[in-house]
């Protein structure tokens, strides 16, 4: 999902040398939180009703405005600028094509629409996350590990132990899953009911650690709970970039099967 | 009824001061605090309007004090952060975050030298 997508291109604009209190006018007139600062044709920065309320009226716009706006590209995702707005406090972000401003997107159109793609039980993102994701890192020729973690055990834990208790064990693991995408090159889903996608362009080591951690029968209410896991290599699999993700995660799905099947024979 | 007698009459007197301009108004020094009327990008844009190339805009963080507008020869004669130092322990005991406080700033060398005589 690309930011051209939800960006607005109608943008509203005064000059610095203008009033607080004008500014506040015009925003009110153009239904909008936010203006670009355009200043003979040359963009300086942006204006939101936020500055507006803790400054002077009297003040000029130049004295509000905030004069390193984020920049971000039409081709950018929406993924990743949720993740940068995460670390900014910023409520407008100016769209450049290069140099020139070709929209805007404000903090909310961004959280509306990351909203929609992420599973209500456990907050973390849904497949489509992943798709898209996994397609971008193919597309760009970079070469990624894969994990598909399908939770042991699952239909007979909500049988035995009643789906509320379920739901709380899927999200008791999503929460110790989501630890391991705080390093920014991860990326992570619930794929579907009791099944996970791990994404990861991170080091062999960092990958053996991961798997070795999910892999460990953890207690979650008292119930010992764990995970079968296919690994899918991107940086050995033969043909990695000639093949769609949808394949790759077929291929990394049936290798949790077979993990699950290995575990099951020698616990026989 | 209002009769002839009782009139109205409306008079305005005018009271015209007359005095030269001071260029630039602001002296030495304009010290803008956080919630002054005027913010420090208006004040530099009215002095560099009123006197080209002569001030020097100078941010800062302080909880009451945004920016101090400097005549830019003093700055070639002392030390910005001696200067900023004096400016700031003296200003503060009378600045309030809504204030703008001109100042004018005069500095004098005095020297004393002993040389040996012939």
């Amino acid at each position: 999902m690309n930011i051209s997508e939800i960006m607005t291109t109608t943008v509203s604009t005064i000059t610095s040398d203008k009033s607080v209190s004008f500014a506040a006018e015009k925003m009110n007139a153009y239904s909008t939180d936010a203006l670009v600062v355009v200043d003979h044709g040359e963009l300086m920065g942006v204006v939101t009703s936020r500055q507006l309320r803790s400054t002077h009226p009297n003040r000029i716009v130049a004295d509000a405005m905030n004069v390193l706006p984020i920049r971000i590209s039409p081709e950018d995702d929406v993924w990743e600028t949720h993740a940068l707005l995460q670390e900014h406090d910023d409520e407008l972000l100016l769209v450049m094509n290069e140099e020139e401003l070709v929209g805007v997107v404000t903090r909310e159109d961004v959280q509306l629409k990351v909203a929609e793609f992420i599973d209500p039980l456990t907050g973390l993102y849904r497949a489509p996350y992943i798709q898209y994701m996994g397609e971008k890192l193919l597309r760009k020729g970079k070469p990624f590990h894969m994990l598909f973690i399908d939770v042991n055990d699952f239909g007979k834990i909500n049988k035995r132990y009643g789906h509320p208790f379920g739901d709380d064990v899927i999200r008791m693991f999503s929460a110790a899953l989501s630890e391991w995408q705080s390093n920014g090159d991860t990326y992570l889903c619930r794929y579907a009911g009791d099944e996970f996608v791990l994404i990861t362009t991170a080091s062999d080591e960092w990958v053996k650690e991961c798997m070795e951690t999910i892999d460990k029968p953890t207690p979650i209410n008292d119930v010992m709970v764990s995970a079968a896991v296919g690994h899918l290599d991107g940086f050995r699999e033969p043909d990695f970039f000639d093949k769609p993700l949808r394949e790759h995660i077929a291929r990394a799905s049936l290798l949790s099967t077979k993990a699950k099947m290995n575990k099951e024979s020698m616990q026989l | 009824m209002i009769g002839e007698s009782n009139a109205i009459t409306r008079k305005a007197t005018l009271t015209l001061n007359i005095s030269e301009f001071d260029v630039p108004p602001m002296q030495d020094m304009l010290i803008v605090g956080r919630k002054a009327p005027i913010g420090p990008e208006a004040v530099r844009r009215m002095a560099e309007a009123l006197s080209p190339e002569q001030f020097t805009l100078i941010k800062m963080e302080h909880p009451k004090i945004e920016a101090v507008l400097l005549r830019s020869s003093l700055l070639q004669m002392i030390d910005e952060k001696l200067l900023m130092s004096i400016i700031l322990e003296e200003a503060e005991r009378m600045i309030s975050e809504s204030m703008v406080l001109r100042s004018e700033l005069k500095i004098a060398m005095s020297v004393k030298r002993e040389v040996d005589l012939l």
